[in-house]
């Protein structure tokens, strides 16, 4: 949905250089080197333990690594009150206080966020079942999230952070909160970062991926060109030693149907041989990691 | 600033609406109840060293309240005041020292810690504001309770002398001092703030401590042990004692401060001479500090 065209390369909006947080003996982060440019839908992919939430945690501004961190030009540790008048987030479902109610919510936030508008919110929150006296703790946790979700559309904010924001909610909800984030939210000047383990729901959404494993980046491209790059085939049965032949990055068997995928391999060529597409993220993620062999689970 | 500021208190008031209305309310409707029925239903409490009833009132007591000059007048009816608002201001104490326990434990239990700190305040203002809530506010909103109370018993006690020929209506409230109201708040914020030590000392707590009330007793206690044993003083302990009371009748005031008495604004200032003070700031300041260390250390800990 978001082709890496309309994204301006020149304005580095998160600029991470080697970025590292120990915790005892183990790594969170290793080394990490990322730059998010201003209009990115960036998905932080990876299983638990890549490293995502930590990452994430920096670029608020709420933990301390080493490394060099900037984010909009401040450093989010030393300036973060600053840095979150410009950045806001989800970082778990979870959080909001359950002894307000909603409207208590939007009030408090209307008179620290400089950024938000009450009028906004209450506006995204009509089209709801959510009532504004009702007090979190007997809002559902679906509800709970689309008021997070509500409250951070009426911010405007250049940078939005969400890590994990859908988890444990059930399918309706999850579909709601995306579709909700993509056609109310999202304009071109807004960089959104977001960590899941359900790859596929925003698999559509992403211009750009980030596979993590282990504290480090495994692989980091737009979306648009991981679709040119990475071709997955499903050869013809009588095609399957020519497509072998072809050196594929990974295969695997799927209902009895072998499925390669192939990494800068002429797209015609592999269409002589059966039925080719781009591959899913997850599946992408899933060969990534058997290919580098730094093990893990998605 | 003023803002987020009035804002961050408006919050914590819903918060501790509990603790900072609804009880003092409480407690006062209940003294204005127990005045009510004493003077009109006849009502008698009394223990060792407390009589609140009208069985009292004969001729000699009547000729003794016609006689007195008007100065005692108006110290009796200052000191019985006084007294009468004890129990909302120890709720409120008490509520003060529930605050401060919880109110950073709170946020750490239910998480919303990282909800509050994804926003664009810092832990500084965080904690000023809760500095500002003990110290100012809530003072403040104790305030009207206790002219509530003292108007309920003005009334009352007027209406029962009168119709009582004890003395006139007019006997009571010729020595009701209206400005008494600057000095009971004065008074009030000068208590909150030599108390604060020990209020953000359990602020503190509850933000290093798994559990706050033994994270808020057992290192003054530990350290109160290792004092006597190795230098055979008590300083902790007094110092503690000092700041649990009134501060008009702590060490550092001369004697006739201990009395019962009602303080002059002047006595204030007297306070603010007093290194006690001071050093109570010091350790304040530097509990602030530890009280921003320790909540912005606290959402250090996410791994995935």
């Amino acid at each position: 949905m978001n082709s890496s065209k309309e994204i301006d390369m020149s304005n580095a909006v998160i600029k991470a250089h080697n970025i590292s947080k120990k915790y005892d003996d183990s790594y969170a982060l290793d080394g990490i080197d990322l730059q998010v440019m201003q209009g990115q839908i960036m998905g932080l992919i990876g299983p638990n333990g890549a490293g995502k939430s930590t990452f994430l945690q920096s670029v608020l501004g709420l933990l301390k690594t080493e490394g060099t961190l900037e984010v909009l030009g401040l450093d989010p540790r030393k300036d973060r009150h600053k840095l979150l008048k410009e950045v806001c987030s989800i970082t778990d479902v979870a959080v909001l206080p359950k002894w307000m109610t909603v409207i208590q919510l939007l009030n408090y936030m209307d008179g620290v966020h400089p950024g938000f508008s009450i009028e906004k919110c209450i506006d995204i929150l009509s089209r709801t079942n959510i009532k504004l006296p009702s007090k979190i703790k007997v809002l559902s946790r679906g509800m709970v999230v689309q008021l997070h979700l509500s409250i951070v559309m009426a911010i405007d904010a250049k940078v939005l952070i969400l890590d994990e924001p859908t988890l444990g909610l059930d399918l309706v909800y999850r579909k709601d909160f995306y579709s909700q984030l993509i056609e109310d939210y999202y304009e071109g000047n807004k960089t959104i970062l977001i960590s899941t383990h359900q790859v596929e729901e925003i698999e559509g959404v992403l211009s750009d991926a980030v596979f993590m494993n282990q504290g480090r980046i495994v692989m980091q491209d737009s979306i648009e060109s991981i679709n040119r790059k990475y071709l997955e085939l499903r050869p013809d049965q009588n095609s399957v030693d020519a497509a072998q032949s072809l050196n594929p990055m990974h295969h695997r068997t799927e209902l009895g149907r072998e499925v390669m995928l192939f990494e800068d391999v002429d797209k015609d060529k592999l269409m002589e041989l059966g039925d080719v597409r781009p591959p899913v993220i997850a599946d992408l993620f899933m060969a990534i990691m058997e290919t580098t062999k730094v093990g893990g689970q998605s | 600033m003023i803002r987020v500021l009035k804002a961050m208190i408006v919050r914590e008031i819903q918060e501790h609406k509990v603790a900072f209305v609804y009880a003092p309310f409480f407690v006062c409707i209940i003294l204005c109840f127990v005045i009510a029925s004493v003077y009109f239903g006849g009502t008698n409490i009394q223990t060792d060293q407390f009589n609140f009833s009208t069985e009292y009132y004969d001729e000699e007591i009547r000729q003794t309240m016609q006689s007195v000059s008007s100065v005692s007048r108006i110290d009796i009816v200052r000191t019985g005041l006084l007294v009468l608002g004890f129990p909302i201001l120890l709720t409120v104490g008490f509520g003060l020292l529930a605050y401060s326990l919880s109110t950073f434990a709170d946020e750490r239990k239910d998480r919303s810690l990282i909800f509050w700190r994804s926003l664009p305040v810092s832990d500084l203002t965080t904690v000023l504001s809760k500095v500002f809530v003990v110290t100012l506010i809530v003072p403040l909103m104790v305030l009207p309770y206790i002219i509530l109370l003292q108007l309920v018993a003005m009334t009352s006690a007027s209406i029962f002398f009168a119709t009582n020929d004890i003395v006139s209506f007019g006997w009571l409230w010729g020595s009701y001092i209206i400005t008494d109201w600057f000095r009971i708040i004065f008074s009030l914020w000068a208590q909150a703030l030599w108390s604060l030590p020990l209020f953000l000392w359990l602020m503190l707590a509850g933000t290093f401590a798994a559990r706050p009330i033994a994270g808020a007793i057992v290192p003054p206690v530990i350290l109160i042990v290792l004092e006597g044993v190795i230098f055979k003083t008590n300083l902790v302990l007094e110092f503690i004692e000092n700041r649990i009371g009134f501060w008009s009748r702590s060490d550092s005031f001369p004697k006739e401060y201990q009395e019962l008495r009602v303080v002059d604004i002047t006595d204030i200032l007297l306070l603010f001479s007093t290194q006690a003070f001071w050093v109570g700031i010091l350790a304040s300041v530097i509990l602030v500090a530890g009280i921003v260390y320790f909540r912005s250390s606290n959402s250090d800990h996410a791994i995935d």
